[in-house]
């Protein structure tokens, strides 16, 4: 099975190419926190099943707004429901593409219903054991992160 | 003739993603109505001349099969086709959708192109 890191890359590019329409670059996924994102909104949706964890998208508020005007077709000022559910509407598809992906590798996983959270530098914490990692997206309207906790069994 | 759209999701955002694919799609839409689950969507189909429904599958107070099951029981609207939307693509979950009357699904994410083809015969 290829790294998972590359699912959550393939699944991050092509939800932004069909939905979103920003070109966006994936970095080298980082181990651990540092990603040096200066996130102000994080969505998170829960994986159960053959993997466990959490999936979460970082964004600093420029990318966050970015984002969403580009999904809605229309200029975004400020952070409000709309950008939440937009964020959160991103985490569900790349922890769908994910699913997917390792459904083809006898790996069945259920997801749960996205979290937004509002914060500075918000960061998720599991368990002792779990592995972790952060895919950084640079765009145009910002760079972001997609973080995956997980424990595959 | 244009047809009248039912977009049924508890997201407010992404009914609005949603309506603005089927726009882009180059489809001969009318009426756009919105529902935030199967029970708004009910009430919508026997208020108002819908032609096709896209609906999501895992919402609040009443889900996407929940809907299904009690629509097709219901003689004025049981034959409005039914699309489901979902990032879910397992076979049980889209194959429990079909045996309850949908007649497709869209995968999110998807494009304009993609809402083309699967919606395109029946328009």
């Amino acid at each position: 099975m290829p790294p998972i890191e590359r699912y959550i890359t393939e699944a991050t590019l092509e939800v932004f190419a069909t939905m979103i329409f920003i070109d966006i670059i994936p970095g080298e996924p980082l181990k651990g926190q540092d990603d040096g994102i200066d996130s102000n909104l994080t969505s998170m949706i829960g994986l159960a099943g053959d993997l466990q964890g959490v999936l979460a998208v970082h964004c600093p508020e420029t990318a966050a707004l970015g984002i969403t005007g580009a999904m809605l077709g229309m200029d975004v000022a400020a952070i409000d429901d709309d950008v939440r559910d937009a964020i959160g509407e991103i985490a569900n598809m790349v922890a769908g593409g994910l699913k997917v992906a390792l459904a083809e590798n006898d790996i069945a996983t259920e997801l749960a219903i996205p979290t937004t959270v509002l914060g500075k530098a918000v960061r998720t914490s599991g368990q002792a054991g779990v592995s972790r990692f952060i895919v950084p997206f640079a765009s145009p309207v910002g760079d972001f992160g997609i973080e995956l906790q997980y424990v595959l069994h | 003739m244009a047809k009248n759209v039912l977009l049924v999701d508890d997201s407010s955002t992404m009914r609005k993603i949603v309506s603005r694919s089927l726009r882009q799609a180059g489809l001969d839409f009318g009426d756009i109505y919105e529902a935030g689950d199967g029970l708004e969507a009910l009430d919508v189909l026997e208020k108002e001349a819908v032609d096709i429904v896209l609906s999501d599958i895992n919402m609040p107070n009443m889900n996407g099969i929940e809907f299904l099951r009690e629509k097709s029981g219901r003689d004025g609207i049981k034959d409005i086709p039914v699309f489901m939307i979902s990032t879910e693509t397992g076979d049980d979950i889209i194959g429990e959708a079909k045996s309850l009357g949908a007649v497709g699904a869209l995968k999110k994410p998807f494009t304009p192109d993609k809402v083309n083809e699967v919606l395109g015969p029946f328009m």
